[in-house]
């Protein structure tokens, strides 16, 4: 199995996953009575979604081992961190979009190390 | 032609009338000797005019204190401040169902940010005439229609919005007055009144807006005209006038901890229909009114009417935090005081607060309920108080219903000059206290650790022997627990009389007090917020500063919860249950619900067993269970809403209506937004 997709798949999850709970994120700060509206701390979701997007474009493409556990740890704290402001800023469903980016990192925790490689 | 009549001086704890207020009333008595105070009479009724009286009310039918219709038409919802509604098509069970049925921004609203000041609004809607009328922080009034928000009508005062006395724009809301004779045709039959910032109370035709040309001058009643003595200000018209009867029982609000000389607190009776002034009632001597200041009523007011007597919340007199201006007794000072509607007499009076050094302002209208005690139906009031305190007296005579004990408090540290400090202050038995403020607060150890040790090390900089205790000017103060963010504030007491059950919210906030002398005040002051930071109280020899005790990140540095919504059995003075309120919420994050919030703002209380109340943080408005406390509906709003909820009933429906307008007290955050709810047709 060396097609690239597989190896990729989980990283695309977590961009899937980034780009959810950055729409929502947007939703809650900009829309009346989200109870969050225009909050430091809904600013604070945004750009760590904007973050966790990136960092996934970043993984799906590195070639590298060392960059690659660098990435991993870098997400794996952003999306404890993300799902957490989530929970305290009540947006439920950015946390279920946080669970979602995690299976996506451990999907890419579990390709096969030579694919690294390929 | 003005009368003074002065009232001989007596120590308030040893008065113990010797007949009811009724009787004294009845037979036209001067009323029972009481402490220093004057009232001036400018229409002193005449011996036929009181012979006519006594015919009339011995003529007249009972008034009862809960109205037989529902009713919500002034800040409290009815007179007797009980924020009570017979309506009860929203129960427990289907209150989960509730939804928005309208919304309105009214656009007067502002943060700070920009040239006008930060808005507060508090405003309780108003339902009479069939429409819902509101008053804004731009002093405006809204004429509603109370189905669909649609306007009917406004009215702008045109009024200057300068933030002359206060830290920010507020507004209470307006006052209804309807006529017992209404001439058909007539205008201004039903009339809207509502103050200004800049001391001018409005009055307009309920039914079309239009100015009452016979009120006053053409409808605008300057009250700054009798601001007569230190008038450092203007006598600020926020909360909108009692109405009881034919008069417009009118307080003011001013600037606090600025001057320790400042405007006495006169509270003025108006005629509802003329603007003419009746009466006044002074809660300081001629002698400390030359030298101090305030002792105002800037709260709402109760009354009950079959007795003749209005119930005031007399606050503290100038300044605040220090009263060596002021070292006689000043007995009606930080008070309940109940005087005549006719006259402005003291008919009883109860301190609450001796040499009133901590700004404990009578906060809210006190509560006017009929109560079962050991098989003794009591005509009672029971007045909520910042120091988290609830006194339960008879409303006909101040005499207490459960034991209000004098005990010692604690005395100063020898660093403040010319102060004097009481060796007793009042401590009821029942109902037990809001908050233990006995003891000094324990830190709050998450907030300390994550401060890495900023709280422990502020409070052993602060001085604590209980709440009582003086400030000071060594280390970082004196800790107050609670101190001027209360406890209860303004939105008072809710009572449901058929179980007789009292309901508050209450706050657990712990702020700090330090007093500098002159030179180090100059040097130290770095300026101000809403209720918070330096103070000058100029002419004192003393400045002060007040903060919040909070850590470097803005957490709290005492244990939660921070606030709290309590049911009390009025027949025992036992609570029924407590639970915390509300959310806290900081740059958007909420806090776990067992820390509960602060609370501004006051509770509902309907027959269908629901409380209904906004006053926390988190900006949500939220329905809970009488009986349990359940938290069973809630909803978001645009900002929290420091007001009182208004209920009432209009073509067969009942809606529920909260304003959220904010308060920079609990957080950055304020609104222009009535929001209504209902059940679905």
């Amino acid at each position: 199995m060396s097609s690239s997709f597989p190896s990729k798949s989980g990283a695309i999850v977590l961009l899937i996953a980034s780009l959810t709970g950055l729409a929502i994120a947007l939703y809650a700060y900009f829309t009346p009575l989200t109870g969050v509206t225009g909050t430091l701390g809904a600013l604070v979701a945004i750009l760590a979604c904007l973050a966790l997007a990136i960092l996934a474009l970043l993984l799906a493409s590195t070639q590298g081992p060392g960059t690659a556990i660098f990435l991993r740890i870098l997400i794996l704290l952003g999306l404890g961190g993300t799902g957490f402001a989530a929970v305290l800023l009540h947006q439920w469903w950015i946390g279920v979009a946080m669970v979602v980016g995690l299976i996506g990192l451990i999907l890419d925790l579990m390709r096969p190390a030579r694919l690294v490689h390929s | 032609m003005t009368t003074r009549l002065s009232l001989s001086s007596a120590p308030l704890m040893s008065f113990k009338p010797g007949l009811s207020a009724m009787t004294a009333l009845t037979l036209g008595l001067t009323p029972l000797p009481l402490m220093a105070q004057e009232v001036s009479v400018e229409n002193e009724p005449s011996t036929a005019q009181d012979n006519a009286s006594l015919e009339t009310a011995s003529s007249a039918a009972p008034i009862p204190l809960v109205p037989g219709e529902p009713i919500w038409d002034s800040f409290h919802g009815q007179l007797n401040a009980q924020k009570y509604s017979p309506l009860d098509q929203i129960t427990a069970d289907n209150v989960a169902d509730l939804e928005k049925v309208w919304e309105l921004h009214t656009g007067d609203v502002a943060d700070g940010s920009g040239d006008l000041p930060a808005t507060v609004w508090s405003a309780t809607p108003v339902f009479a005439n069939d429409t819902l009328y509101i008053g804004t922080p731009f002093y405006r009034i809204l004429a509603l229609d109370p189905a669909s928000g649609e306007e009917k009508w406004s009215f702008d005062t045109q009024s200057s919005l300068e933030a002359l006395t206060q830290p920010a724009l507020k507004n209470r809301g307006v006052a209804y007055w309807e006529a017992t004779d209404s001439e058909a045709g007539e205008p201004c039959q039903k009339i809207i009144y509502m103050g200004t910032m800049d001391a001018q109370l409005f009055a307009v035709d309920a039914d079309t807006g239009e100015q009452c040309a016979d009120f006053a001058e053409n409808g605008v009643l300057d009250v700054n005209q009798w601001n007569d003595t230190h008038d450092k200000w203007p006598l600020s018209l926020l909360q909108p006038p009692t109405v009881v009867g034919d008069h417009l029982i009118l307080g003011w609000a001013g600037n606090d901890w600025a001057y320790e000389q400042a405007p006495p607190g006169t509270v003025f009776s108006i005629n509802a229909r003329t603007g003419e002034r009746e009466w006044t009632f002074q809660a300081l001597s001629d002698e400390v009114r030359e030298q101090s200041g305030t002792a105002n009523v800037w709260t709402h007011m109760s009354a009950d009417e079959e007795l003749g007597l209005v119930y005031l919340p007399v606050s503290s007199p100038s300044p605040n935090y220090w009263g060596g201006n002021r070292t006689e007794e000043v007995p009606l000072g930080t008070s309940t005081t109940a005087v005549d509607i006719e006259t402005g007499e003291v008919v009883w009076s109860r301190q609450w607060v001796h040499h009133d050094i901590w700004d404990y302002d009578t906060v809210a209208a006190p509560t006017l309920m009929d109560i079962t005690v050991d098989g003794e139906e009591i005509p009672a009031l029971l007045q909520a108080t910042k120091m988290g305190f609830l006194f339960v007296v008879n409303r006909e005579t101040g005499e207490d219903v459960w034991p209000i004990e004098e005990r010692p408090v604690p005395s100063g540290d020898g660093s403040v000059e010319g102060e004097v400090y009481a060796p007793t202050q009042p401590f009821p038995t029942k109902p037990v206290p809001l908050l233990d403020q006995s003891e000094k607060p324990n830190v709050w150890a998450l907030a300390d650790a994550v401060s890495f040790g900023e709280c422990s090390a502020l409070w052993d900089e602060l001085r604590y022997e209980g709440m009582y205790t003086p400030p000071t000017t060594q280390g970082e103060g004196t800790l107050g627990y609670p101190i001027s963010a209360g406890g209860v504030q303004w939105g008072g007491v809710a009572f449901e009389p058929d179980s007789q059950t009292a309901i508050v919210n209450t706050s657990h906030i712990v702020q700090y007090i330090k007093l500098y002398e002159r030179e180090a005040y100059e040097k130290a002051d770095s300026g101000s917020g809403n209720e918070s930071g330096f103070a000058p109280q100029e002419g004192a020899p003393y400045g002060m500063r007040l903060e919040v005790a909070l850590n470097r990140w803005g957490m709290p540095c005492w244990e939660p919860p921070f606030g709290e919504l309590v049911a009390i059995d009025m027949t025992t003075g036992d609570i029924k249950w407590r639970r915390p309120m509300g959310v806290s919420q900081q740059y958007g994050f909420f806090m776990p619900e067992r820390w509960g919030s602060p609370t501004i703002g006051g509770p509902a209380v309907t027959a269908g067993n629901v409380i209904f109340i906004g006053a926390s943080m988190d900006a949500k408005v939220r329905a809970y269970s009488l009986e349990t406390g359940e938290e069973l509906w809630s909803d978001q709003t645009e900002a929290p809403s420091v007001s009182n909820p208004a209920v009432y009933e209009y073509e067969g429906r009942q809606y529920v209506a909260f304003v959220s307008g904010g308060n920079t007290i609990l957080k950055n955050q304020v609104g222009d937004q009535i929001a209504v709810y209902a059940l679905p047709e």
